[in-house]
């Protein structure tokens, strides 16, 4: 009863969970260009994840699967029976993708695809990030088992909390659930201690777990956009990417439940008040024309549903720098980063292109 | 010329401890008479000497001529000696008009009368203070202003201005220096004490420098550049250590973890849904005008004012969000904020230095003893008195009887003892002599290496250019732009502080 008061009390004063706030962009996560401004990339539709394999990067785009080395055109490996939602290199090599509804397979070095991988009671669906704990166990994130992968929004807009995590043990094809009810898992690295950092997006979150999926810490919170795959940096830290940002506007319509419920009832996804990967592509969009753009020129505080966003953390995933895209730009919906070679390569899903910026042209320390 | 007012070799001892020693200085008639000096040099001792606060214990005061021992502040005051105190010394019940015609009132008095005269005269000083408000509801500014007007009302043929422009603004302080001109036109004479250096270089035609209770040097304006003057109060070169270029002697210090973060803080017309973070480790300056809305936030954020009741935005500490009733709370979570006023809030000024350190150890639940304890209390005194650099005859001793630098050490010492993880300073080294200000930015620097999240308010550009390693710039409100040490110059925190 008293939580039911509190809870309107709240809702009535603007204050609490009712409070549309959203931390800023300032310190190391100022606003800049870099990633606007980063010289043109590959082309490529929807890129998702990256992963790097023998001294190139392999990504997902679609049901296809693509190789590229610096400097080199990017060739296609592989094209498997379902779309690709997440990769995983393994120490020796080994590449495990995860397919949408058709589970995980492992994938040879020639880019024959195994099964050997899939086995039943594995999760199949929804898969949003793997990493390797050892050449024989991987840790797997399930973003919701409610909703499908290309519904993100939705399970946002339904505040579900309906993420899992788990720990596949490839040798003797068993599973085990680690972790239930949490608000999207999009990321996960192995931490120096062996840890688990799982970064869930709906709380907007890095979280630090046991290897037996106990929650140890909150390692970064109150994250300014909504976070997604993590990747081990070359200097010693982690890139974190923000796939979508927040925006008191988004908070609002997340706050307001009638609202909310007729406008995932009524409105086409594309046209939602919602977080996306891109934006400004369509005039039927609820915020385009003069309510962004004046002259022309887009306004200073024009919100933006979408934007590009890349964190570089330090061992105690303490923000040091970052990239932006900023609104108005055509980088956004950056999902996976990695560092290879002193080139950081990005994934703009929301772009269509892969971004490699050069870290000894200084543009990223 | 014969001078309005003299002293020759005046000594003066408090408890056998001398303030002034084997002084002369002279004031003639129509000049203003700049008087500088570190913070306990003695100025504001001879200055109210001559004001008739103080006798001498040995030495003559001549005026006019003739020798004169005032008994008191009146006594000085019928013979032409007026005195703006650096503390004010208004009557905060009665009004503006009451407070400026206070001692010189008619048998009958008519208060509408009284307001007409007042108004016409503070608009002549160019003064834009209501003279029917009360003198409690005004600014740290205007009760200054209204300090100026009275003793200019009174006619006075000296006038002793102690720091009189520190809680100025720009404009006000525009309007000031032309009264100061045109006071002097009128021939009356002025003493001027200010740490604002460039302001007595301006506005003076002789300047006094004093260190350690004894006069260094007399001479004409003209023969003074900063550095002169500087090295006469301390005895050594400081400007360059004070205030060189942004990020000179200290590397700048990186990121740590989000000790702060205020997101869309509104409170009425002054906080704007402002937002910004602090982080651990790091000093973050933030420069603004007056009016932009800086203390207020502070104050909300440490539990001093609260914020708008509906909306008001939140402040997270360490990822939670919290509301504070009172400081009180702030402090117990690790939150301390040392405030611009230290007069009115910074301490308790009739009990001692070891009371006032001790007092704000209890009310953080800090203390070791169950009951209070004298000796916990001295040990504390003398351990921060140390640590601090707290110049006084001994900790028993009363903190109205301090200098500014060393009033303003107690008000950090208070703070401090308070284990914070969040130091806000508010003006921290306002009405501050160059050698404290040193002393001061040296503790700031020591807090942030400590790993403590440190936030510094100024108004003066070199010392925010000097002690940050981050630079937010407030405006109407809100923080409008951000700098690292690195890119932060004098022209750009200023553009966007205005435009």
């Amino acid at each position: 009863m008293s939580a039911l008061v509190g809870s309107w009390l709240e809702r009535f004063l603007g204050r609490g969970r009712a409070a549309v706030t959203v931390p800023p962009l300032d310190g190391a996560l100022k606003p800049n260009n870099r990633l606007e401004d980063a010289p043109r990339g590959l082309v490529s539709h929807a890129p998702d994840n990256l992963v790097a394999c023998d001294g190139a990067v392999l990504w997902s785009s679609g049901t296809r699967l693509f190789r590229a080395a610096a400097g080199a055109e990017p060739e296609p490996v592989a094209t498997l029976d379902g779309v690709i939602s997440a990769l995983a290199v393994s120490p020796r090599g080994q590449i495990a993708v995860a397919c949408d509804g058709k589970g995980i397979s492992i994938l040879a070095r020639d880019g024959t695809v195994t099964d050997t991988g899939r086995s039943s009671g594995w999760p199949s669906a929804c898969i949003t990030a793997m990493t390797f704990v050892d050449e024989a166990s991987l840790v797997v994130c399930v973003g919701s088992v409610q909703t499908a992968l290309d519904a993100w929004q939705r399970d946002l807009m339904e505040h579900r909390r309906a993420g899992e995590l788990w720990k596949l043990d490839l040798a003797a094809r068993t599973a085990k659930r680690l972790a239930a009810g949490l608000g999207y898992p999009n990321g996960v690295v192995v931490a120096a201690d062996q840890s688990l950092i799982v970064s869930e997006a709906w709380d907007v979150r890095l979280v630090r777990r046991a290897p037996d999926g106990r929650e140890l810490a909150i390692v970064l919170d109150d994250l300014p956009g909504y976070p997604g795959r993590i990747a081990a940096s070359a200097r010693g830290g982690y890139w974190l990417t923000v796939f979508a940002p927040r925006s008191p506007l988004i908070e609002f319509v997340l706050r307001e439940d009638d609202y909310r419920r007729a406008m995932l009832a009524e409105v086409p996804p594309a046209y939602w008040i919602a977080p996306a990967l891109r934006s400004g592509v369509s005039f039927h969009e609820p915020m385009q024309g003069g309510a962004l753009k004046q002259m022309g020129i887009l306004k200073p505080w024009a919100p933006t549903l979408s934007y590009g966003l890349v964190i570089a953390l330090d061992t105690n995933f303490v923000p040091l720098q970052s990239l932006h895209s900023r609104a108005g730009g055509k980088r956004h919906g950056i999902t996976s980063a990695v560092d290879i070679d002193g080139r950081l390569w990005l994934t703009a899903k929301g772009g269509d292109e892969i971004v490699a910026i050069d870290r000894a042209a200084g543009e990223v320390r | 010329m014969q001078p309005v007012v003299e002293l020759k070799n005046v000594t003066k001892e408090f408890h056998g401890i001398p303030a002034l020693r084997d002084i002369s200085f002279d004031l003639r008639p129509g000049e203003v008479h700049a008087l500088l000096g570190e913070n306990g040099a003695g100025k504001s001792t001879l200055t109210k000497i001559m004001a008739g606060v103080y006798e001498v214990t040995s030495g003559e005061l001549i005026v006019n001529g003739a020798r004169v021992s005032f008994k008191t502040p009146a006594e000085a005051l019928r013979s032409g000696i007026a005195m703006v105190f650096q503390e004010t010394s208004l009557v905060p019940s009665l009004t503006v008009a009451q407070n400026i015609y206070l001692g010189n009132e008619k048998f009958l008095n008519r208060l509408r009368g009284i307001y007409i005269a007042a108004q016409q005269f503070l608009q002549s000083l160019n003064f834009g203070v209501d003279p029917t408000m009360y003198v409690s509801q005004l600014g740290a500014a205007q009760k200054q202003m209204v300090e100026i007007a009275r003793a200019v009302h009174h006619k006075a043929r000296v006038i002793i201005f102690d720091e009189p422009t520190a809680t100025l603004t720009p404009e006000e302080k525009h309007h000031f220096f032309a009264l100061v001109k045109r006071l002097k036109r009128d021939g009356v004479s002025i003493i001027f004490i200010s740490h604002a250096l460039e302001e007595a270089l301006s506005i003076s035609d002789r300047i006094t420098i004093m260190r350690d209770g004894q006069h260094v040097v007399t001479d004409d304006a003209k023969n003074f550049d900063r550095d002169k003057i500087i090295t006469a109060m301390v005895g050594r070169t400081l400007s360059d250590e004070l205030y060189g270029k942004a990020g000179d002697g200290h590397a700048t210090r990186p990121y740590g973890r989000k000790m702060l973060s205020v997101q869309n803080l509104s409170m009425g017309r002054m906080v704007r849904n402002n937002s910004f973070s602090v982080y651990a480790g790091q000093i973050t300056g933030i420069f603004g005008l007056i009016g932009s809305g800086r203390t207020e936030t502070a104050k909300i954020i440490s539990g001093v004012v609260k914020r708008d009741f509906f909306h008001g935005g939140e402040v997270k500490l360490e990822g939670r969000s919290v509301r504070y009733r009172v400081p009180r709370q702030a402090v117990r979570d690790g939150i301390v904020y040392v405030t611009e006023d230290r007069k009115i809030e910074g301490f308790f000024e009739t009990k001692s230095i070891a009371e006032n350190i001790y007092l704000n150890l209890l009310a953080a639940d800090l203390n070791k003893s169950v009951v209070i304890s004298y000796a916990e209390m001295m040990e504390l005194a003398a351990t921060w008195t140390k640590r601090l650099n707290v110049r006084a005859i001994s900790n028993a001793a009363r903190v109205v009887e301090l200098s500014g630098g060393n009033q303003q050490k107690v008000v950090i010492a208070r703070a401090l003892v308070q284990q914070p993880k969040l130091v806000i300073f508010d003006e921290p080294t306002r009405g501050v002599d160059v050698g404290a200000i040193a002393e001061l930015h040296h503790v700031i620097n020591e807090l942030a290496d400590a790993g403590l999240a440190v936030v510094v308010i100024s108004s003066y550009l070199p010392e925010i250019l000097n002690l940050a390693d981050r630079i937010l710039v407030s405006r109407q409100g809100r923080v409008v732009e951000e700098f690292s040490a690195d890119e932060a110059t004098e022209e750009k925190i200023m553009y966007a502080a205005v435009h």
